[in-house]
């Protein structure tokens, strides 16, 4: 029962080793930080290798999930049924209406001849991995630019809006969530019209800025996108004010975004609608710079600080 | 002394390691899950450095670290410095643990996951140039040090039928 003491010749190698090590990490958070894009290939090849292990494990993953929620549904098995009996009988009277409203929203559509919709595609991706830890929001899902997943596409559930496709690999991609601290969403209060950012923070419920000065806000209120930015489409729904956290107001998402299984990335014809990230930009406009010899015109200075502008953060 | 190991065997730290962080990138439904996600390579890490850390060198807890954040998404290099520093610390005081009883090295354990929650929470702070919400940071060590035995149960197990060290 003698446990081997750490040998003396590894311990050498330790030594010169391990510093190096622990420099190595260090610099890549740096870089990491500094230029998200420079790592950004490294990211998906990642996500692309683990794919296929991380889809094959999702099966064993998905039997613990339904034996918890076998367990927690015999608990709650009455109070639910109750409150779906309920939730039916309500719904039943809102389908009335929605399909009331639909049939007459489509002659009116047809007597002021309004241009349709762009058409829309998408595709239906599992989550196959998500981010454990304090610090990040995003999911990956099982499709990629093979299956025509682009970046900026929406991502959505039946419920509502989730985030937004950030990286694309050949068979998996990455979504950042409403809720990561990096995520920013024009939307408007609906009714109202009123415009706002959310911002994520990591925490369940992101939080409404840039509200425009004296407008009230109550608890209750829907959120939707508002178009502005032109990456998300006007009208998607994405949560309903939960609370006021003294002047901001906290907005609990439609979508259980704990309980992601299947989403659709949408494409909404949007193309380009996410600027380049920023360091490329950046790129671009130091090798526009040394081409002109330095000359930049206003127009091009306008574009970076758009670019600059999407990115900034309250 | 413990015999000769085989290959197999002497790949099982490793082994363990790249399960664990398979196991915190998993997506788990239940709510309010991501933010006390508990820090299973910790774990791993912490039970592979006292009982055998010739067979869990620096190079693989830097690999495993950096791979869990490509593809969880999270700012790379974070979690392989955690690590590094959690074996470098702990070798230091490895004669402590070393042949104790366990509640003993749980409280290590405790200790160390304090240090590196808080850490981690310092150093997201400072890279987001904000103070960052402290609370998930204590549920989440307080969740991973709850969890310790039952990892600690399993690795050992490993540990006893494979490499036949106490």
């Amino acid at each position: 029962m003698v446990i081997r003491l750490f040998p003396a010749r590894r311990a050498a190698v330790h030594r010169v080793f391990f510093p190096l090590l622990v420099t190595l990490s260090a610099t890549v958070i740096i870089i990491g930080k500094v230029d998200r894009v420079a790592l950004e290939p490294l990211r998906i090849s990642a996500m692309d290798a683990a794919a296929p292990l991380l889809q094959a494990l999702s099966p064993p993953t998905a039997f613990f999930d339904n034996a918890f929620e076998v367990a927690r549904g015999l608990v709650w098995v009455y109070r639910e049924n109750d409150r779906l009996k309920q939730e039916n009988e309500r719904l039943l009277g809102w389908q009335q209406v929605a399909l009331k409203l639909s049939i007459e929203n489509a002659q009116l559509r047809d007597q002021l001849r309004v241009a349709p919709d762009p058409s829309i595609s998408f595709v239906t991706a599992r989550v196959i991995a998500s981010s454990g830890g304090a610090y990040v929001r995003s999911v990956m899902v099982d499709a990629g630019r093979g299956n025509g997943v682009a970046r900026g596409q929406a991502a959505i559930t039946g419920e509502g809006l989730i985030g937004r496709v950030t990286e694309v690999g050949t068979r998996a991609a990455r979504i950042l969530l409403i809720t990561d601290l990096n995520s920013r969403v024009p939307v408007l209060v609906e009714g109202s019209r009123r415009q706002a950012v959310l911002a994520g923070d990591n925490s369940e419920r992101p939080s409404l800025y840039y509200l425009e000065a004296g407008s009230t806000i109550r608890v209750g209120d829907r959120i939707v996108t508002s178009g502005q930015g032109g990456i998300f489409p006007p009208g998607l729904p994405v949560g309903v004010v939960a609370a006021l956290d003294g002047e901001v107001p906290l907005v609990e998402p439609y979508v259980g975004l704990s309980q992601l299984d299947y989403v659709r990335l949408v494409d909404y014809g949007l193309a380009n609608g996410l600027p380049d990230p920023l360091p490329s930009a950046r790129r671009a406009d130091r090798r526009a710079r040394s081409a002109d010899g330095g000359r930049r015109s206003g127009a091009e200075r306008e574009t970076s600080r758009a670019v600059l502008s999407s990115y900034a953060r309250p | 002394m413990p015999g000769p190991d085989n290959c197999m065997e002497r790949l099982l730290p490793v082994t363990t390691m790249i399960l664990a962080m398979l196991v915190s990138i998993q997506p788990i439904h239940i709510p309010g899950y991501a933010a006390v996600a508990p820090a299973f390579t910790l774990m791993a890490a912490y039970h592979w450095t006292i009982y055998r850390p010739d067979l869990l060198p620096a190079l693989a807890l830097f690999i495993v670290g950096t791979v869990q954040d490509l593809l969880s998404g999270a700012l790379p290099g974070v979690t392989a410095l955690t690590l590094l520093l959690t074996r470098t610390i702990l070798l230091g005081q490895r004669r402590h643990f070393v042949n104790r009883p366990f509640p003993f090295i749980w409280a290590g354990f405790t200790i160390l996951s304090v240090g590196a929650m808080f850490f981690l929470w310092a150093l997201h702070s400072l890279l987001a140039a904000e103070l960052l919400d402290f609370r998930s940071a204590v549920f989440r060590a307080v969740l991973t040090i709850s969890l310790y035995p039952v990892a600690s149960f399993l690795l050992a197990r490993s540990r006893r039928t494979l490499l036949g060290a106490s």
